[in-house]
Formats: structure tokens, C-alpha cells, sequence
């Protein structure tokens, strides 16, 4: 059996990417911002034996866009990197070129979220249906659905 | 009015009642309603004595059971699988998501009703419906096909203030 990765050992490579904290037995969170978010994953990867993405999660706190990556490896830790985005701008350089896994995460993200992931090769529509208007994003706490609008689906004309 | 029937005729609807085909289409269900269609279809129910088997293609099958609310992107794909079953064709809307969205009513990606979509014939309350329920639904959609058959047609019993959508407002061609 492996054994899981210490907290000194993880603070000791990490830090300078921001605050690293353990909140579970088994995971510990680094907060850190999007323009480091690239070298934090390549870091983590090649010193801390994180081979593989769990996911990708994203959530609206109502004021900006979160976006956590879930890393583990061997060591059956898992290593979970935090940035938050402006919702105005929110952009964040793709990491599919890192781990090939992360390319349809960021797909579902930008379907739901609005997050442009910058360098995705292949950011088209994939959860929500093809006639889904653009720029809506239905996962966001301030979207309410147009009436105006068509969402797809079947055009119904009731009398 | 009742028409004349050839022998022949009379032949294939005998053999209509008594050989009802069904296919099963998820239309985005939790999966929990086509667990009970596998129920059904299994020793303990056997429907096969009522000369119902369950067909993979909709072009070999006469009663489409669609289970779940229709999502917006399953509209279109549920629109065209029920064009490719045979008349006559008669489809049953499975559990409470089928009826009125269940759980998941008003969410943005939903279907308000399946009736906007295809012509829905008999309801199954439940959520999911025992299997009892599913046969006796494909029951009462053989007893609606004995009555079509009396009064020539399904024209007798489908309200005349509503049309159905013209094929051209489908959404576009499905991309591969």
C-alpha cells in the first residue's frame, strides 16, 4: 500500500502558489489564481505523482465563477486546486493539453457556466441541445429563461 | 358506421390484437420505469401471454412506451422514431415524469408536456408503475384498437381544436 501524501510534504512544494490547508483526512485544497493554475497542475503532477484528473467542478457563488480541479494518483490522495473568476470575463487557459480528460469537462463547463476555457481546441456544445440559443447558460444563479426566445426542441403552436 | 371488412383484413387485425410489439424509448428517465418494463417482460409477469414482445426497432413494433420527461434535446429524436412506426401506432407515456414532468417540471432543459411532441393514448400514473400497471396500460391500448378498428379510424376520439406541429418546424437535422 502507498502511502497518502503529508500535509508538510504538500505545503512544502505548493506554497507558493497560494494557501494549502487539509479539509479531509483524504484531500487537501490549495487556493490559488487562474493565471498560476497551469504550472500548479504541471507542479503537482510531476511532484506530487498526481497522474490523473478526477473532474472538474465549477459552481456560482453569486459573485464569481468557481472552478476546482480534483487531482489524485497512486498516493490515493486528492489534491484540489481552487480559482475563482470574474463574471464579467470568464476566462481561464484550458489544461486539455495536460490531461487529454479535461477537454470534455471544460466542454460541459462552458455549456452550463459560460467559462471560456482559452485553447480548447474543440469548445462546441455538448450537454445542451444544438438549437440552444448562444449566450445563455442556464446553470448561472442569475439566468431566468427568456419567453421571447426558442430553446430548441419541438416548435408548439396550441390554439 | 361500420365498414365492411375483407377476410383478409379482418385476418390482420385478429392478428394485430393479439400480437402487440412494443418498443421502449427513454426519452431521459432515471432509468427506475425501464427497470420495471424489464420486470414486466420477465417470467414473473410474462407478457409474452398476451402475445406482447418488446422490439428494438420502431419499425417492427405497433405501441411505443416512452419513459421519462422529453427533453428538449430528445424532442426531435422522439418526433422522428415515432414517424418511423407503422400505423396503426399507439403510444404510452410511462410514470409521472411521462404525465406532467414529475420531478424535474419546469426545468429549462424539459419538454412542457410529451403531448406537444406525439399524441400520447394512455397515461401510466406511478413512479415508477409496477408492472401490473404497464400490462394493463398495453391492454387498454389493445381495447382502444378494437374500438379504432369499429369506428374505421382514430379520428372518433382526437380533439378537433388541436393540430399537431408541421414536420418542417422540427429542429434541424441531427449533425453526426
Amino acid at each position: 500500500m502507498t502511502k497518502g501524501l503529508m500535509l508538510d510534504f504538500v505545503t512544502d512544494r505548493m506554497k507558493e502558489f497560494g494557501t494549502v490547508e487539509q479539509v479531509r483526512s483524504n484531500r487537501i485544497r490549495i487556493v490559488t489564481t487562474m493565471d498560476k493554475v497551469r504550472d500548479a497542475i504541471k507542479r503537482s503532477q510531476e511532484q506530487l505523482g498526481c497522474d490523473r484528473l478526477i473532474t472538474i467542478s465549477a459552481a456560482d457563488n453569486g459573485r464569481t465563477l468557481e472552478l476546482i480541479y480534483h487531482l489524485t494518483g497512486p498516493h490515493r490522495m486528492v489534491i484540489s486546486l481552487a480559482i475563482e473568476l470574474p463574471r464579467d470575463v470568464p476566462e481561464t487557459p484550458t489544461i486539455s493539453d495536460i490531461f487529454l480528460s479535461a477537454g470534455v469537462y471544460e466542454r460541459q463547463i462552458h455549456d452550463l457556466f459560460g467559462i471560456f476555457f482559452k485553447g480548447n481546441p474543440n469548445l462546441k456544445k455538448i450537454i445542451l441541445n444544438e438549437d440552444w440559443p448562444e449566450n445563455e447558460y442556464p446553470l448561472r444563479k442569475d439566468w431566468k429563461p427568456d419567453p421571447g426566445k426558442f430553446y430548441g426542441g419541438i416548435k408548439v403552436e396550441r390554439i | 358506421m361500420t365498414v365492411p371488412l375483407t377476410c383478409s383484413q379482418r385476418l390482420v387485425n385478429w392478428a394485430r390484437v393479439k400480437s402487440p410489439w412494443v418498443t421502449i424509448f427513454n426519452t431521459g428517465a432515471c432509468n427506475a420505469c425501464d427497470i420495471e418494463i424489464i420486470a414486466c417482460l420477465m417470467p414473473r409477469f410474462d407478457v409474452e401471454r398476451f402475445g406482447i414482445l418488446a422490439k428494438g426497432s420502431p419499425r417492427h413494433a405497433d405501441i411505443m412506451i416512452i419513459t421519462g420527461h422529453v427533453t428538449l434535446k430528445q424532442a426531435s429524436r422522439l418526433r422522428r422514431v415515432w414517424e418511423q412506426i407503422p400505423e396503426p401506432k399507439y403510444v404510452i407515456a410511462m410514470g409521472a415524469c411521462g404525465a406532467s414532468g414529475g420531478v424535474f417540471h419546469g426545468l429549462y432543459n424539459m419538454v412542457e408536456n410529451v403531448d406537444s411532441v406525439i399524441p400520447v393514448d394512455v397515461y401510466v400514473a406511478g413512479c415508477p408503475p409496477r408492472p401490473d400497471e404497464i400490462i394493463n396500460a398495453v391492454v387498454t391500448c389493445l381495447n382502444l384498437l378494437k374500438e379504432d378498428i369499429a369506428h374505421g379510424g382514430k379520428e372518433w376520439r382526437q380533439k378537433k381544436a388541436f393540430e399537431f406541429p408541421a414536420k418542417e418546424t422540427i429542429a434541424g437535422e441531427v449533425s453526426v
